[in-house]
């Protein structure tokens, strides 16, 4: 086992070699290209390598990669159009949407580089908000849950900031619930995890340490998922899991969609995790 | 003297004046120098032509009322030609040689002069040769004036772009028309659309292909060649970083291509279709287009964010290439290209449309107006959703043709109700309307005329009723007339059928409303209906504007009135060389230079004769050397069956007593022979010819032969057996569109490997 492992290391570094020398007119570059993880790295390199033209060798920590390539045979731009092609945004290319989407769930990096579309289709999503108030009326805990998603999102963003605030906003909403408005298994849960809601929310709205609001994080989610279950909550909500968060005892998490944002870890290790229920 | 004539003169330029300020006409002067050129769209450079020192052409902009003036300078060494296309004229300015006007000689000096009568998107190109494949198109704009009362705000007032799409092949046109007619398959090969045998075994569709053979069809394709580039604007790749987020931008589209059509879809959202060849039509929202050869499409584009730019991809139908526009500022926003085509589905498709007769089959289903793409069962992107899933099938390809039909009607229904979020969107013809109504005069008289599309891939004929222009005479038509065409396309090909001179109306779901056009692709088993008012005088080509069909033959001329055209002295001689123009006679010549004998054949053929020599020569007598020599006549629309007039010559040193003996047991025992012969070429399913004749002896021979089977992408099978009980049986491996390896085994030379040359 060991001895084959060698030998493989061996030819890949003669392969590496090899690939090397084939580049003729070589020309050296560094630029940022967006990715996460492994499998990024091997789909960035794949669709930028061109035998005896170019080689991309990418690095995860720094979002940032080498070129090596013929001048004479190809350019800067046509590495980076096909690497954009594969799904991963660069300084001059930006993925099609739907390349990225159909990525592999860990490979979906956050996309720093991409503007933000149409301002019309703001206004869409604004109208969506308002209907989503509307329903509000129907479900008083709605605000409640609105604000933990909120949080949520903060914390995927590494937001120390954002948290507090979004923490404090949801404090008032869990203070401003009025019971007669729950139905009766609501009424139940309610009152259990009321407490321990408040308690995390103050914590976090207090905290300016990312590593400590995601610690109360966790513990909220919990009660936010007993919450949850017995509230009809208009929309799917996706019971989330990072195995690897606090040395892997692992951590959970609520969302409203499928594709995993892990709010434990942010952009370092966006994409980690499974949804375990659907709500 | 003098003087009296200078006055009439004088008085002459002053009314000239007066009336040109009279009907305040402006002219409007451009001086075009066409001049050979070398690009490099490669690693080599090539010729190519280029006016006032570009390619594309420059644009020529115009107001609606203005003269427009155009200079030509031929630089060239050969003669040249301009065609305005879509554009109503005089016929002696609509640039056809031969048609409306003699051919611009080489170093001469033509003035081309007409009113600007219209407003819109138009491009022009020379209509001598295979120029336009090499550099001559270029947009033509007719601006709206401003007090236009069909002046339309936020369209008309928005910035414009000219745009023209093209393709660059690195062979020489005539060489690529030669490859076409002579069934060379070099271009599927570049392609990797050979769709051989062992293909089809490895992706399970053995049948399909047996199917495609017996019924006497080779590989299937949406284009016949191969380009290395698309170009857009002459760039691959171009950026407008002048606009900015929020802007919107109007692109006048003119598919200058000489054989491809293309698909245009943007990375920024939906594209707004507002004209078409040149006319205003109402604005609708799609995803993608497909603008076939020579057509033109003005639409608007929104740039929605910052600092991002996004990309107009214009794809090849056949998906080999794609040229890019990124429209906006920054960072390049790159649009999913279109994955490659499933053949194998198309092929399938095809043997369900193709009787064993060659005649297309359209299972009753009436097809028109681009609504249901049969080519749909190629694209991987389409979802099952916009299949069959209303069909209620799990398979993303539909099995039977009601499937398709019903396919049909679940579109019409989405059209009128919604279209689902994840449906992509295409522009058919029966979307477009047109901003007026657009019925003829009720009062003129109407002829009814019908056209078939007709072709043979296989030698690569194309024509309208089975016949080539070379075989068909003007069609009179009276001034005044309205003509109602009626097209079937009974081929296997889409055709973008082209009218000069005249928009016509393309009937479709707008009723009063339906689109004026003047270019209207039909693809295969089609019937679309086209109105023409004949208010012009003079000779009208309507041809395919698929360059390599249009040489091919697949040309009629309409004859309106009863024109003089003072550019043309003898117009019957004209009309001869025109029609000679489009049945050239080419060459196809091929010799094995192997170990046992030099094996090969030569042709000379057009449209409908074949004069051919084949040739075996051994190295020495006891092998043998062989000479046949057929002058045949292609019959029918498919022609499979080929009579011919045959001389034979061979000479073979046969032992004592050696007599050769025939399945009839006919006796032959002469070591020298020559013979005259009759007999007759026929086709038969799986492509293999089968050849019987008789000489003047009295013997008769028959014989069965197939060549090039596609084994794999470059290999290729044959064999021959006869009654003379000879036989051979060949492999080939292609390495060049000219040059291969081959081994065979003959019956009389024995085995033998050599070097394939083919020109």
């Amino acid at each position: 086992m060991k001895s084959s492992r060698y030998w493989m290391t061996v030819s890949m570094l003669l392969l590496t070699i090899f690939a090397f020398a084939q580049v003729k007119n070589s020309q050296t570059m560094t630029v940022s290209i967006n990715g996460n993880c492994g499998m990024c790295k091997k789909t960035i390199e794949q669709a930028g390598s061109v035998t005896k033209e170019a080689i991309v060798e990418w690095d995860a920590d720094s979002e940032s990669a080498k070129l090596t390539f013929d001048s004479t045979k190809t350019s800067e731009d046509a590495i980076l159009k096909r690497i954009a092609l594969a799904g991963y945004d660069n300084e001059k290319y930006l993925a099609p949407e739907e390349t990225y989407q159909n990525l592999h769930a860990c490979c979906q990096y956050e996309r720093t580089l991409k503007a933000e579309e149409n301002p019309s289709a703001e206004n869409a999503s604004e109208h969506q908000h308002g209907t989503v108030e509307n329903q509000e009326q129907i479900n008083t805990l709605q605000t409640v849950f609105d604000g933990y998603f909120k949080l949520k999102d903060a914390l995927v963003k590494s937001d120390a900031n954002a948290s507090s605030t979004q923490a404090s906003a949801m404090l008032v909403s869990l203070e401003a619930i009025k019971m007669d408005k729950l139905s009766a298994e609501e009424h139940t849960s309610w009152m259990n995890v009321k407490n321990s809601l408040i308690e995390q929310s103050k914590l976090i709205a207090k905290q300016k340490d990312l590593k400590k609001q995601r610690a109360e994080f966790n513990t909220l989610s919990t009660k936010m998922y007993e919450l949850m279950k017995t509230s009809d909550t208009q929309q799917t909500i996706y019971y989330q899991h990072c195995p690897m968060y606090n040395d892997g005892q692992g951590g959970n998490w609520l969302s409203k969609e499928d594709a995993i944002k892990n709010p434990y870890y942010g952009s370092q290790m966006l994409t980690c995790g499974n949804t375990v229920e659907k709500i | 003297m003098k003087n009296s004539f200078k006055i009439p003169g004088i008085v002459f330029l002053i009314s000239l004046f007066i009336s040109n300020s009279l009907l305040a006409q402006k002219v409007v002067r451009y001086d075009l120098y066409v001049k050979d050129t070398l690009v490099n769209f490669g690693n080599k450079e090539k010729r190519a032509i280029a006016v006032n020192g570009q390619i594309p052409m420059p644009t020529l902009a115009f107001t609606q009322g203005d003269t427009a003036e155009i200079i030509v300078h031929n630089l060239l060494q050969e003669s040249t030609s301009l065609h305005w296309h879509g554009v109503h004229l005089p016929n002696r300015e609509d640039g056809v040689p031969f048609l409306t006007q003699m051919p611009i000689q080489p170093g001469s000096t033509y003035t081309y002069r007409f009113p600007v009568v219209q407003n819109g998107t138009y491009w022009y190109h020379s209509h001598s040769g295979f120029q336009e494949q090499i550099g001559m198109y270029g947009s033509l704009v007719f601006h709206k004036k401003k007090d236009d009362p069909t002046f339309r705000k936020g369209i008309d007032d928005l910035p414009t772009i000219p745009i023209v799409l093209s393709e660059w092949t690195h062979l020489n046109p005539h060489q690529v028309q030669r490859m076409l007619n002579s069934g060379s398959d070099w271009f599927a090969i570049k392609k990797n659309t050979v769709q051989s045998y062992a293909e089809a075994i490895k992706t399970g569709k053995f049948k399909t292909k047996v199917t495609n053979e017996w019924k006497r069809m080779e590989a299937m394709d949406v284009s016949d060649v191969y380009y290395e580039r698309f170009l857009l604007n002459g760039q691959t790749e171009s950026q407008l970083a002048q606009f900015k987020a929020g802007d919107q931008v109007r692109l006048r589209i003119a598919n200058g291509g000489a054989s491809s059509y293309f698909w245009l879809t943007y990375a920024g959202g939906k594209i707004k279709v507002v004209g078409n060849d040149g006319n205003d039509v109402e604005p609708v929202e799609v995803d993608r287009l497909i603008i076939g050869v020579s057509e033109t499409y003005d639409v608007v584009v929104t740039i929605p964010a910052e600092q991002t730019s996004y990309e107009l991809l214009a794809t090849a139908e056949d998906r080999t290439g794609s040229a890019s526009l990124f429209i906006g500022e920054g960072i390049r926003q790159l649009q999913v290209p279109l994955p490659r085509l499933q053949y194998f589905e198309g092929m399938k498709m095809m043997n369900d449309m193709m009787k064993m007769n060659g005649d297309m089959n359209d299972m009753g289903m009436k097809m028109s107006l681009q609504k249901m793409d049969m080519n749909t069962v190629m694209y991987p992107e389409m979802k099952p959703t916009d299949m069959t899933a209303h069909a209620g099938h799990s398979k993303q390809v539909p099995k039977k043709m009601d499937d398709m039909e019903h396919m049909q009607h679940e579109k019409k229904n989405e059209h009128s109700e919604h279209v689902e979020e994840n449906e992509i969107s295409t522009l058919s013809y029966s979307m477009l309307k047109s901003t007026e109504k657009t019925n003829l005069p009720a009062n003129a008289p109407v002829r009814e005329l019908r056209f078939e599309l007709t072709g043979n891939m296989n030698r690569y004929v194309w024509s309208m009723d089975n016949r080539v222009l070379s075989e068909s005479d003007k069609i009179p038509v009276k001034k005044g007339e309205i003509l109602r065409i009626s097209l079937y396309n009974n081929s296997m090909m889409r055709h973008p059928m082209h009218l000069h001179g005249f928009d016509f109306r393309l009937l479709n779901e707008q009723g009063d409303y339906s689109p004026m056009k003047n270019v209207m692709d039909i693809m295969p088993m089609e019937t679309n209906v086209i109105e023409v008012e004949a208010n012009r005088d003079g000779d009208w080509f309507f041809h395919c504007h698929i360059l390599y069909h249009m040489m091919a033959g697949m040309n009629r001329v309409f004859e309106v009135g009863n024109y003089d055209n003072p550019l043309l002295p003898d117009k019957k001689k004209a009309y001869k060389e025109l029609q000679k123009e489009s049945n050239m006679i080419h060459l196809m010549a091929e010799n094995d230079f192997a170990t046992n004998g030099l094996d090969g054949s030569a042709m000379l053929q057009n449209a409908r004769w074949s004069l051919g020599t084949e040739w075996r020569l051994g190295y020495h007598d006891m092998h043998g050397y062989e000479v046949e020599t057929h002058v045949g006549r292609y019959i029918g629309k498919m022609q499979w069956f080929m009579p011919f007039v045959g001389f034979d010559w061979r000479y073979r040193k046969m032992g004592m007593h050696e007599e050769e003996i025939n399945l009839f047991g006919e006796k032959n025992t002469k070591d020298n022979r020559s013979a005259v012969s009759l007999g007759f070429m026929y086709t038969l399913p799986m492509l293999v010819n089968f050849q019987a004749e008789v000489y003047h002896d009295g013997i008769l021979r028959l014989s069965l032969m197939r060549e090039d089977i596609p084994i794999s992408r470059r290999l290729r099978a044959g064999f021959m057996l006869n009654s003379d009980k000879e036989y051979m049986l060949d492999l080939r491996y292609i390495l060049h569109k000219n040059m291969g390896i081959r081994t065979h085994y003959d019956s009389d030379m024995g085995f033998g490997i050599g070097l394939a040359l083919n020109y």
